[in-house]
C-alpha cells in the first residue's frame, strides 16, 4: 500500500506538465492584445490536452466572456468550479458572470463562508477522500483483528472506527452535493436562450424559454437529441436540444 | 491523512474566525419612541448603527407608503478601549403617519460594502386625532396662538374678497435677534374641491435660514361663514444677521374647477353639462405677499466666550469613564441642550490640558421639533489621553449664548471632571484618532472579471483525487478482502482458544507420526533408548489428545475403559493391542536394557499401525 502511494505521488508532476507553458503564454499574450478568437482557440487546445485542468477552463471562459458569449463562457467557468472550487479567481468570475445572467454563485441569504466550506473540495476529491477514507478504514480494522490481544489493537480500533464516521459524513457530504447547482447541471450555450418544449421533440410545445448563460438540470439523458432539464427556482422543466445545453 | 483534512479544517477554522467577529462588526437597531401614534402626531424613529471603524454608514431607509419621513439630526458617540474604536452613530427620523391602523415599518438594512445589517420590522399604531385640530391649537405655546389668530385674522380678509381659494402666509413675529426662532405658517384654503393635488413651491429667503417643522396639517375651518379646508405648512426661521430679512412670496399652484356658467338655454347645454363632469379644470397660482422682517442687533456686552449662540441652553460635561490608565483613550463630552439653532452652535473653547493630549473633536446633533419649536442637543466629544497616572481634573468648560426672551447674554461652565489615571500597562495603547485625516475611502468605480491565469497544470490535490479515482476497481477491494481475511483469522484465532481439547483430537495423529519418524531417525542414530522414550510419551500424548484426559496417570485398564467409554466404536481388538503396546513400551521405557535396536523398531511399526487403527474408530 504504501508502495501504491508512492506511486500515485510520483504520478502528479507529470500530471502537472501535460501541456507546454509557452503555449500558455502565447495564448495569454493574444488574450492580453485583445484576440480574444485566437486565445480561444488556444484555450481549447489546452482543454483538449488536459480536460482536467481547471484553468484553461477557466482562460477560455475569460475569452468568452470578452467575446460576450455568456453561455459558453458560465459553462467554462462552472466546469473551472467543479474542477477547483477553492479558487478565489474561478469563483469570482463565475459569480461575475452568473449576476450578468442574473443568477448567483452564492444563494441569497445563505452565509458566503458556509458556502465556501460546503463547495471546499470538488466532487472528485470528495469521492477520492471517502476511497481514501475507506481503504484507512478497512487497513486499520484489519489491524484490529490481526493484532488481537495486543495492546495496538485498540488503537486500531479506534482508527478503524474514526476512518469509519469520517467516511460516513463524507458520504453524507457527497449525498447532500448531488442536489447542488452544479451536480447533473448544464448550461444554456445557445446565444439567445433555448426553447423548452413539452416532449422529446419539434412537435410539442413550445412552453418557457430558459436564457443563454442559466445553469439548469438535467434530469434526463435517454433521448438522443434531447435533454430534460429543469429549472429548480422557477419550478419548471421541459426538453431542451442537447445541442443548446452543454453539461457541467 | 492530514494531507486531507488541513485544508478542510483550515477553511473550517478560518471561516468560523472570520464569521465570528463579522457577525459583530456591525449592528443596526432601530426603534420608535411609541407604539401607538395619534394621525396628527410625529413619531420619532432612531436607528442606531454601530461598528468597529471610526465611521460608520448611513442606514438606508426603506421605502415607507404609511409615512412622510423627515430627517431630524444624527448623534455620535465613540468608544475606544485598548486601541479599538467602536462608533455607534444615532440617526434620528421624524415619520409623520398618512393612514390609520397597524403600520408596519419594515427591515432597515445598512452595508459597508463588506457586511449587511439589518434590523427587524417594527409595528406602530396610529389612531384617529384625540380632538380635532382646532381645538388642539389652543395647547399650543403663546407665539403659536398668536400666529394661528394672525393667520384666521388674514384668511377672514381674504374670504370677506369672496375668494374660493387663497394662500396666506404669516410669521409668529415681525421682529427677532439674529439666531432666533421665527415660525412662518402657509395655509391653502379652498372652499371647492380640486380637480388634482396642488403643488407647492416654498419661499425663498432673504437673511434667513429655514428648518422644515412637519408634518404637513390639514383641517377643516370657517371664515367669515364659509367652510374652507385647508393645508398648512410650517417651518422655523432663524436670521443670520441684523437689518431687514425678507419672506419672498410661496407659490401653490392648483388644477380648479372652470367657473363658466352654463346657458340652460343653450344648445348644448346638454353636452357642456356632461363635460364638466369630466373636465380637468384650470391650472391657477396662488402666491402669498412678502414678509419683511426687522432683525436686530444683539445687545453690547458680549462675553468673552460669546461665539453667536442664540438660545435658551444648558451645558454639562462627562468622561465615559472615571478611571483610566496613562496612555489610554478617554472619551470626554460636553452637551448644550436646549432650544434654539443648534446647528449654528459650536464648541465650547476647550481649556488647556497639559495633563492630556486632546485630539480633534466631532460633534453629534440630536434635534427635535415637538410643538413646532426646535430644541435637543449638540454633544462635542474630545478623545482625551492622559499623559501620566495620577488624580487628574478637566477643568470647568464656559458656554455663553444670548436669551433673546430676557434679552441678555448668559454664562454657564460645567462641571469639573475628575478622572484617576493608573499607570499604563501593555493593554494601554496610545490611538491618534483624527477622523479628518483619515485615508480617504476606496471607490468601487465598476466591475470586472479576473484575469487569465498564468498557471498550468493542475493543483496536486484535484491530480491526487484524478489518480485515486482512476486505479482500478480492485485496488479499491482490496483493502476489503484484506479486513475479511483478518477477520476471518481472529475468528478462527479465537474458536482455536476456546476449544482446545479439539484441535488437540485432530491433530493427535500428524503428531504422532511426527513423532514415530523421530524416533525412526533415533533408532537409525543407534540411540534406542531416547526412541523408545520418544514413542512412549508419543502415546501417552495421542492418548490423551484423544480422550481429553491425560492418561499417563491413569493404569492400563483404566485407560482402555475410558477409551472405550468415550469411543463406542473402539473394536476389542484395537483395545488389546493398545494394552499390548503400552505394556511393551512400559517394559522398554522403564528397563532400557531389555530393548533392542530391533525391538525399538517394531514398537515403531506397532505404533503406528494402532494409530492407523484407532483413527478409524476414535471419531
Amino acid at each position: 500500500m504504501r508502495n501504491l502511494f508512492l506511486a500515485l505521488l510520483l504520478s502528479l508532476p507529470g500530471g502537472a506538465a501535460a501541456y507546454d507553458r509557452g503555449e500558455l503564454v502565447e495564448f495569454n499574450d493574444l488574450y492580453r492584445g485583445g484576440h480574444y478568437e485566437e486565445a480561444l482557440e488556444g484555450y481549447m487546445q489546452v482543454i483538449a490536452k488536459e480536460p482536467s485542468g481547471q484553468w484553461g477552463h477557466y482562460n477560455a471562459g475569460n475569452a468568452l466572456y470578452r467575446l460576450n458569449r455568456m453561455g459558453p463562457a458560465v459553462y467554462h467557468y462552472a466546469r473551472a468550479f467543479t474542477l477547483d472550487p477553492r479558487s478565489g479567481d474561478i469563483r469570482a468570475n463565475l459569480d461575475f458572470a452568473m449576476r450578468q445572467t442574473g443568477q448567483s454563485l452564492v444563494p441569497e441569504g445563505a452565509p458566503a463562508a458556509l458556502h465556501y466550506v460546503y463547495y471546499i473540495l470538488s466532487e472528485a476529491e470528495l469521492k477520492a477522500l471517502a476511497a481514501i477514507l475507506f481503504w484507512l478504514a478497512c487497513l486499520a480494522g484489519a489491524a484490529y483483528f490481526l493484532l488481537d490481544g495486543s495492546k495496538w489493537s485498540p488503537a486500531a480500533g479506534r482508527a478503524s472506527a474514526l476512518a469509519g464516521l469520517l467516511l460516513v459524513l463524507a458520504l453524507a457530504w457527497a449525498g447532500a452535493r448531488q442536489s447542488s447547482v452544479f451536480s447533473t447541471a448544464g448550461v444554456v450555450t445557445r446565444a439567445g436562450g433555448t426553447r423548452m418544449l413539452s416532449g422529446p421533440g419539434e412537435n410539442f410545445k413550445t412552453y418557457a424559454s430558459a436564457p443563454e448563460g442559466r445553469i439548469v438540470k438535467i434530469l434526463d439523458t435517454g433521448d438522443e437529441a434531447y435533454y430534460e432539464i429543469g429549472l429548480p427556482k422557477e419550478g419548471i422543466k421541459g426538453w431542451a436540444l442537447k445541442t443548446d445545453v452543454e453539461r457541467i | 491523512m492530514n494531507r486531507f483534512f488541513a485544508p478542510l479544517a483550515a477553511a473550517a477554522l478560518a471561516a468560523a474566525l472570520w464569521a465570528a467577529p463579522a457577525a459583530a462588526m456591525l449592528t443596526v437597531t432601530a426603534e420608535t419612541d411609541r407604539d401607538t401614534v395619534e394621525i396628527s402626531e410625529n413619531l420619532y424613529l432612531t436607528v442606531t448603527v454601530a461598528g468597529d471603524s471610526a465611521s460608520v454608514p448611513e442606514p438606508k431607509l426603506p421605502n415607507l407608503q404609511s409615512f412622510n419621513i423627515y430627517s431630524a439630526g444624527r448623534s455620535q458617540s465613540i468608544s475606544i478601549i485598548n486601541g479599538k474604536i467602536t462608533t455607534s452613530v444615532s440617526f434620528t427620523y421624524i415619520l409623520t403617519p398618512r393612514f390609520i391602523g397597524a403600520q408596519a415599518i419594515p427591515p432597515i438594512t445598512v452595508s459597508n460594502g463588506k457586511e449587511t445589517a439589518m434590523t427587524s420590522e417594527l409595528r406602530v399604531t396610529v389612531t384617529k386625532a384625540a380632538q380635532p385640530p382646532a381645538q388642539r391649537l389652543n395647547t399650543r405655546p403663546q407665539p403659536a396662538r398668536q400666529q394661528q389668530r394672525a393667520a384666521q385674522q388674514a384668511a377672514k380678509t381674504a374670504a370677506n374678497k369672496g375668494e374660493q381659494i387663497f394662500l396666506k402666509a404669516e410669521t409668529d413675529r415681525k421682529s427677532a435677534y439674529p439666531g432666533e426662532q421665527i415660525n412662518i405658517s402657509v395655509r391653502f384654503y379652498t372652499s371647492v374641491p380640486l380637480s388634482s393635488n396642488p403643488q407647492y413651491v416654498p419661499p425663498s429667503f432673504k437673511n434667513l435660514i429655514s428648518e422644515d417643522l412637519p408634518p404637513v396639517r390639514t383641517g377643516e375651518t370657517d371664515v367669515g361663514g364659509v367652510r374652507y379646508a385647508y393645508s398648512e405648512i410650517k417651518a422655523a426661521l432663524f436670521a443670520l444677521a441684523p437689518g431687514p430679512a425678507e419672506i419672498r412670496p410661496a407659490t401653490v399652484v392648483a388644477q380648479v374647477p372652470a367657473q363658466d356658467a352654463i346657458d340652460p338655454f343653450d344648445p348644448n347645454f346638454f353636452q357642456k353639462f356632461m363635460a364638466m363632469s369630466g373636465a380637468q379644470g384650470q391650472s391657477r397660482e396662488f402666491t402669498t405677499e412678502k414678509i419683511s422682517l426687522d432683525i436686530k442687533p444683539l445687545p453690547a456686552g458680549a462675553p468673552a466666550g460669546f461665539s453667536g449662540a442664540v438660545g435658551n441652553y444648558t451645558v454639562t460635561a462627562s468622561a465615559d469613564r472615571p478611571e483610566a490608565r496613562a496612555g489610554e483613550a478617554v472619551n470626554f463630552s460636553i452637551t448644550v441642550a436646549g432650544s434654539g439653532n443648534l446647528k449654528t452652535v459650536i464648541a465650547p473653547k476647550f481649556p488647556d490640558l497639559p495633563d492630556f493630549k486632546v485630539f480633534d473633536t466631532m460633534s453629534s446633533l440630536d434635534v427635535r421639533k415637538d410643538n413646532d419649536l426646535i430644541t435637543g442637543k449638540k454633544v462635542f466629544t474630545y478623545i482625551l489621553v492622559p499623559r501620566s497616572e495620577g488624580r487628574k481634573t478637566v477643568p470647568p468648560v464656559k458656554f455663553s449664548y444670548f436669551d433673546p426672551k430676557a434679552g441678555q447674554y448668559r454664562e454657564l461652565q460645567t462641571e469639573p471632571v475628575t478622572l484617576n489615571v493608573e499607570k499604563g500597562g501593555q493593554g494601554a495603547k496610545t490611538v491618534n484618532f483624527n477622523p479628518s485625516n483619515a485615508a480617504a475611502p476606496v471607490t468601487a468605480s465598476g466591475a470586472d472579471i479576473r484575469y487569465v491565469a498564468e498557471k498550468s497544470g493542475g493543483d496536486p490535490l484535484p491530480l491526487l483525487a484524478a489518480a485515486v479515482l482512476g486505479l482500478p476497481w480492485w485496488v479499491h477491494t482490496a483493502p476489503l478482502a484484506l479486513l475479511t481475511l483478518s477477520f476471518w483469522l481472529a475468528r478462527f484465532n479465537r474458536f482455536k482458544l476456546a476449544n482446545p481439547l479439539l484441535f488437540r483430537f485432530r491433530r493427535a495423529r500428524s503428531e504422532a507420526f511426527r513423532d514415530i519418524e523421530t524416533a525412526e531417525r533415533l533408532i537409525k542414530e543407534g540411540k534406542t533408548n531416547e526412541a523408545v522414550s520418544e514413542l512412549y510419551d508419543s502415546f501417552m500424548n495421542y492418548l490423551s489428545d484423544k480422550c481429553g484426559v491425560k492418561v499417563s496417570a491413569l493404569t492400563i485398564r483404566k485407560a482402555a475403559e475410558l477409551v472405550k467409554a468415550r469411543f463406542p466404536a473402539a473394536t476389542p481388538r484395537s483395545l488389546d493391542e493398545m494394552r499390548e503396546l503400552w505394556e511393551a513400551l512400559e517394559l522398554r521405557h522403564f528397563s532400557p536394557e531389555s530393548a533392542g535396536s530391533e525391538g525399538a523398531s517394531d514398537l515403531a511399526k506397532k505404533y503406528s499401525l494402532l494409530v492407523e487403527l484407532m483413527e478409524k474408530e476414535l471419531k
